[in-house]
């Protein structure tokens, strides 16, 4: 008899043991969704930090003299940028006049006198020095400031270095710099979501394991009967364990599919009771990826765990 | 067929087994005779391999049992057909898939398999309950059901541990003329039993008597179960 044969004889005895079937199947779902919800918190949190911690930002200065109205069209494309978080442009006409406004004396706390603080980068027409001389040879270059959050996944240093060259190769852009502080804080953080995140992966996958496996032992109880005969009449391992195995590989494939189904209501309502004033909690579903990975891990364990038991 | 030099056989802590010697030739029907405990389902386990002795020499139909790996086992098990007391079917399967199960772990067409079940099932007179649930079925109809899945492989040997236990007389008489009838085709036949009826209907069998783990000769005229409540009285084998 061929593999497929014994694999689809596994499947179509399952309906000979339906109550140990459906309980193994709840187990199975109800522990692939305990892991597909330690996913999701693990997910948003790592989500959610990468938002607000983990950014790089840059310091980009054009020749001066460069095209202004060149210049801002490659800001209004930075701004499209993917992973953009922030981005402050100043044309050298706002630059000059920020830099009055910071040469002018406070009016406030300091008691110095003789200047007015512009109130934004473009304004600066009334500041505290006059560098309206300046206005037709304007030293100062454009400048942007721009802030990137480093993709999940992305090692900090090698992105910013790729991150440095595509911001270096704009036309007319004289230098780029950027803040070591930044990405000293920026690594840490990923480092330290990747620490938390692989004990927990290896806990999850450890409960995934051990819970399918004995589920899966015990429902082969109800077939130790006929294993005993068909290895008195002669079948090989195989024949005998093909079977199980196809048993084992639909049980671990439907409850993980089913979990995955139930975390998806579990995040829906989630998003519904907590993006919500003040909160606004975005709960995210789990990247594809990892829903692949939390179907097949199970899968696998339970195809794995099936085969052991028919060993025994 | 069944070859057994000096065979020492340990089964929870105890001697199960002491220095069996036996020899049964190809053909040949043999009882094992001896009260409970007597190490008669042991002896059979050691024949169909799922007991391994722990000192002497066994082959059977050619298999050296000292040497007997687990995946030898499924060819030893081609050979040697077995028989329980308590039937060992599969309840939730039919008459038909019961049997037709030890062609299909050879690998037998299915075409091949429909006509063999079919004609053994018609000689244990199975015939209307084909296509019924073992769990449907009598005590005597479930152990015809276990020997129609015996036979229907054609075995060298078959082992059958008090096959008539739960039947009442009529239906033990009926399964030995069965097993009478697997002999004259050349089938050699162990089978294990305490009791003298079924003893008394195959006059022609051998018997080989155990108690407490060793093979005792049998007084003549005697029947062997004489020997269950007393120390090994009279000589060896």
């Amino acid at each position: 008899m061929s593999t497929t044969k014994l694999f689809l004889r596994g499947v179509a005895d399952m309906r000979r043991f339906p109550l140990p079937q459906l309980c193994t199947l709840l187990t199975v779902c109800m522990v692939a969704l305990l892991a597909g919800t330690g996913l999701l918190i693990l997910h948003n949190v790592q989500t959610e930090v990468l938002r607000t911690q983990a950014q790089a930002r840059f310091q980009i200065y054009w020749k001066v003299g460069a095209d202004v109205g060149a210049v801002e069209s490659q800001w209004a494309d930075l701004k499209h940028a993917p992973g953009i978080a922030e981005v402050s442009t100043f044309t050298p006409r706002a630059a000059l006049s920020e830099l009055m406004r910071g040469l002018a004396p406070k009016t406030s706390g300091g008691g110095l006198t003789g200047g007015n603080a512009s109130s934004g980068a473009n304004s600066g027409a009334n500041s505290g020095e006059d560098f309206a001389w300046l206005e037709g040879e304007n030293p100062l270059p454009a400048t942007a400031l721009v802030s990137f959050n480093i993709p999940p996944g992305e090692q900090p240093e090698p992105w910013m270095g790729r991150m440095y060259a595509r911001l270096k190769g704009l036309e007319g852009v004289e230098q780029v710099t950027y803040n070591p502080t930044q990405l000293t804080l920026a690594t840490g953080w990923i480092a330290l979501i990747q620490k938390a995140a692989w004990p927990a992966l290896g806990f999850f996958a450890l409960v995934v394991g051990l819970v399918v496996g004995n589920t899966l032992k015990l429902m082969m109880l109800a077939r130790k009967d006929e294993v005993e005969i068909l290895s008195l009449v002669g079948a090989r391992p195989w024949f005998i364990r093909a079977p199980l195995f196809a048993n084992g590989v639909v049980q671990g494939l439907t409850g993980s599919v089913l979990s995955l189904f139930c975390l998806k209501f579990l995040q829906a309502w989630l998003r519904s009771v907590l993006d919500v004033p003040p909160l606004f909690l975005k709960v995210e579903f789990l990247p594809l990826w990892q829903s692949v990975a939390l179907v097949l891990a199970t899968t696998c364990v339970a195809g794995l765990a099936s085969l052991i038991a028919a060993r025994k | 067929m069944v070859h057994l030099e000096h065979v020492n056989c340990i089964l929870g802590g105890a001697q199960a087994l002491k220095d069996v010697t036996l020899h049964v030739e190809r053909g040949e029907f043999v009882f094992l005779t001896g009260p409970s405990g007597a190490g008669k389902t042991t002896l059979l386990r050691v024949l169909y391999g799922d007991l391994k002795p722990k000192t002497g020499a066994a082959d059977v139909a050619g298999v050296d049992l000292m040497r007997l790996r687990g995946v030898q086992l499924p060819e030893l098990r081609r050979k040697v057909a077995v028989v329980f007391q308590d039937f060992k079917v599969l309840p939730e399967r039919s008459v038909f898939e019961n049997i037709a199960i030890a062609l299909e772990v050879r690998g037998v067409s299915s075409v091949s398999i429909d006509k063999r079940v079919r004609a053994v099932i018609r000689a244990l007179d199975l015939e209307e309950r084909s296509y019924a649930r073992c769990s449907e079925l009598s005590g005597g109809e479930q152990q015809r059901v276990a020997i129609a899945r015996s036979m229907v492989v054609n075995p060298e040997l078959i082992l059958a541990d008090e096959p008539t236990g739960n039947l009442d007389s009529d239906l033990s008489r009926h399964l030995i003329d069965l097993f009478k009838q697997f002999n004259t085709y050349g089938t050699t036949i162990i089978m294990a039993t305490h009791n003298r009826e079924v003893l008394s209907w195959a006059p022609e069998a051998r018997q080989v008597h155990l108690v407490r783990g060793e093979i005792v000769p049998v007084p003549p005229g005697a029947p062997g179960w004489v020997l269950d409540t007393k120390p090994i009285i009279g000589g060896r084998a």
